[in-house]
């Protein structure tokens, strides 16, 4: 059965090859097909419509441009629905129904586990755009990301803690019954140990727990001089308030879960001072980033976000790549994507590693007057 | 972890005051329980959805209409009452026949509470909400020094409150007419319609009094810990339980003291063992059941035959 679905496969990738296609002056042909899993409904819709706008505003602009001579882009987006059957069944049609050059998505790493294996087979090139688990580009060679994974941004204000308050003694809050804060806690504890903080006391809480003080008063006890939380938005709250109330006035550094402009809206005067790690700053004043805020501004009448503008960074890189190949062949653009480096984009410098994950500089975050500011 | 410093006098005496203000909450809650239990002989799973429906009640008052602390206290034991009053009408009231079982209401409440849960996240979304910071003065009272006990306004509140929710149910249930109707509908409701007492009036009294007291439990629960959700109730539902029985089914003083023994038991798990966070659960229940063990009937039950 597999032999002939992938005999069907190659015999129409064969035929679609002999179809001749207008090709422009740069030989890429008139129109490249780009398609884009991404989770358009449900719960998860917050992040696959922010990733929409930034691919559709990216893709826009380098049109309009001629940032690829006289060819242009066709972006086909198709929901995936945050589920793992309609993300391979997604796959397969943009693979052999649309006959797309290059696919981006999906929108959660579940659903990119999931369906990535389908287009490494075929040989399409695949970027997630908001894909940070582990493993994510181990699936094959075919498979990038512009997101950063966890351990990539999350430790960084460890180290601007350490630099700015001289911290030597560390405690750790965790939620024990979350997957991602679990795995987020012991990116935080290989981070203490590599700036040489000694983690005296670690506690945990349970989902739907709500009074933290036994735990904070517990770790108080042992006298740090800074407090890691590694929690979801809805606990956070309580713990940064808690924390305040206990007098636990240590520097405090959170997880990616306190980076919510809502944690830190509600927490109020609790969120003061907090650090957190993160990929992008909205406010950031370089250049291209300003540039990208205006526009998106422009265009949707709303504030971007990190997975906007991490999904327009992609598209930035994708049309480098088909540029630099010179080609929409599936394998060229791989070929090419791979190479890049040192490409200026709205997330900074960046490159692919290696094992085709991001490089490019994190930030770290502070609150200050209510608001996420630029560690200086 | 070292020993001294857990046996530090103000990180003990810390402990008790939360585990008080914790327990005090898992009393209040489990009053009501109780007091429905030891009348009807029937257990209302519904009574969470009721409290979590009363902590979006005070909120509402607090933020949407701005009025103060005790308007909306009021509010929302209104709230709760009106509530409690409603299942009564319609998940408790038609199944309740001569010598009908005690399932078909447990599962009706269950129903009910479903239903109660999801009206709440159609109409409040699952977003956690919050009480305005300008509620309550966040800053705690210090005793002993900056370094002392800390006692929230919230705790403080909380603790009193509860004190004056039991005193009086303890004091409406023995000295009123009502009260005493209540008891009798309790020993045997049909020998009481025998005395000419009301029976359905004096049922739903007691489920008004009971969804107040959920009611205040709900506000309480959301000033302490700030945090008002659709899925609250699951929290405090299977401890409010606990401390009934641990109390003794259907009696006052076993559901305030339950629940004092349960708050201080969790806050001390989690306080002076390593890791206690993750089994306070476990720590608790497993002493419920050696107290049960000991004491089947509860700390405060008497013979099923003579109670109330």
């Amino acid at each position: 059965m597999s032999f002939t679905k992938s005999g069907l496969f190659w015999v129409l990738l064969g035929a679609s090859l002999l179809v001749p296609s207008l090709v422009s002056s740069q030989g890429l042909p008139a129109e490249i097909k780009i398609g884009a899993l991404e989770t358009l409904t449900g719960d998860s819709s917050v992040y696959g419509l922010s990733i929409k706008n930034g691919l559709d505003l990216a893709f826009d602009e380098i049109n309009a441009k001629g940032l690829l001579g006289s060819s242009k882009v066709k972006l086909v987006v198709i929901d995936e629905k945050a589920d793992k059957q309609e993300g391979i069944s997604v796959m397969n049609k943009l693979i052999n129904d649309e006959k797309v050059s290059a696919i981006f998505g999906p929108t959660l790493s579940s659903v990119a586990f999931a369906a990535d294996p389908v287009a490494q087979k075929a040989g399409v090139p695949v970027m997630g755009t908001s894909t940070t688990a582990v493993g994510i580009t181990d699936m094959g060679d075919y498979i990038f990301r512009d997101s950063l994974p966890q351990s990539a941004f999350v430790p960084a204000p460890i180290l601007a803690a350490k630099a700015k308050f001289g911290v030597k003694r560390a405690v750790l809050i965790f939620e024990s019954t979350n997957e991602y804060a679990k795995s987020e806690s012991e990116v935080f504890k290989a981070a203490l140990r590599a700036a040489g903080i000694d983690l005296v006391a670690t506690e945990s809480y349970s989902h739907g727990d709500t009074d933290f003080r036994t735990q904070l008063n517990k770790l108080k006890l042992r006298k740090p001089d800074l407090l890691v939380i590694s929690a979801l938005a809805g606990e956070a709250v309580p713990l940064l308030q808690q924390a305040q109330e206990i007098g636990f006035a240590v520097p405090i550094v959170g997880g990616n879960g306190l980076n919510s402009p809502n944690v830190v809206k509600v927490a109020a005067d609790a969120a003061e001072g907090l650090m957190v790690g993160a990929a992008w700053f909205r406010d950031s004043t370089a250049a291209a980033s300003k540039a990208f805020v205006a526009a998106y501004k422009t265009k949707y009448s709303s504030v971007p976000d990190q997975f906007a503008a991490q999904a327009y960074t992609g598209a930035y890189l994708m049309a480098t790549a088909i540029k630099n190949a010179r080609s929409a062949d599936r394998k060229a653009i791989r070929d090419a994507l791979a190479k890049l480096s040192g490409i200026e984009t709205v997330l900074g410098s960046f490159s692919f590693s290696e094992k085709r994950d991001p490089v490019h500089p994190s930030v770290t975050l502070v609150v200050k007057g209510g608001q996420y500011t630029l560690l200086p | 972890m070292d020993l001294t410093l857990l046996l530090d006098p103000t990180y003990l005496g810390q402990n008790l005051v939360d585990g008080l203000s914790r327990g005090a909450v898992y009393s209040v809650f489990a009053l009501g329980f109780t007091l429905i239990f030891g009348i009807l002989d029937i257990v209302n799973l519904a009574h969470a959805a009721t409290y979590m429906w009363c902590a979006f009640a005070g909120w509402l008052v607090l933020t949407s209409l701005g009025l103060p602390l005790p308007l909306a206290l009021l509010a929302s034991m209104a709230a709760g009452a009106l509530v409690a009053v409603g299942l009564e009408f319609l998940a408790f009231r038609p199944l309740r026949r001569e010598g009908s079982d005690r399932l078909a209401p447990m599962i009706s409440s269950i129903g009910a509470s479903l239903i109660l849960v999801s009206v709440a996240e159609a109409v409040f979304g699952s977003q956690t909400r919050r009480f305005p910071s300008s509620v309550l003065d966040p800053h705690p009272l210090l005793i002993g020094g900056p370094e002392g006990l800390r006692v929230t306004w919230a705790q403080v509140l909380i603790v009193s409150i509860s004190l004056v929710l039991m005193a009086s149910l303890g004091w409406f249930i023995r000295r009123t007419r009502t009260g005493m109707a209540l008891r009798a509908v309790a020993a045997s409701q049909k020998a009481s319609r025998l005395l000419g007492i009301n029976v359905n009036s004096i049922i739903l009294t007691a489920f008004s009094v009971a969804g107040a007291l959920a009611g205040a439990a709900g506000i309480l629960v959301g000033l302490l810990t700030n945090n008002i959700f659709p899925g609250m109730g699951g929290q405090v539902e299977l401890r409010g339980l606990a401390v009934v029985i641990l109390g003794g089914m259907g009696s006052i003083e076993g559901a305030v003291v339950g629940g004092i023994v349960l708050g201080v038991i969790e806050t001390f798990t989690i306080a002076y063992l390593p890791g206690g966070a993750d089994f306070k659960d476990a720590v608790a229940f497993l002493l419920l059941f050696l107290i049960l063990l000991v004491r089947p009937q509860g700390l405060f039950g008497q013979k099923s035959s003579v109670r109330a």
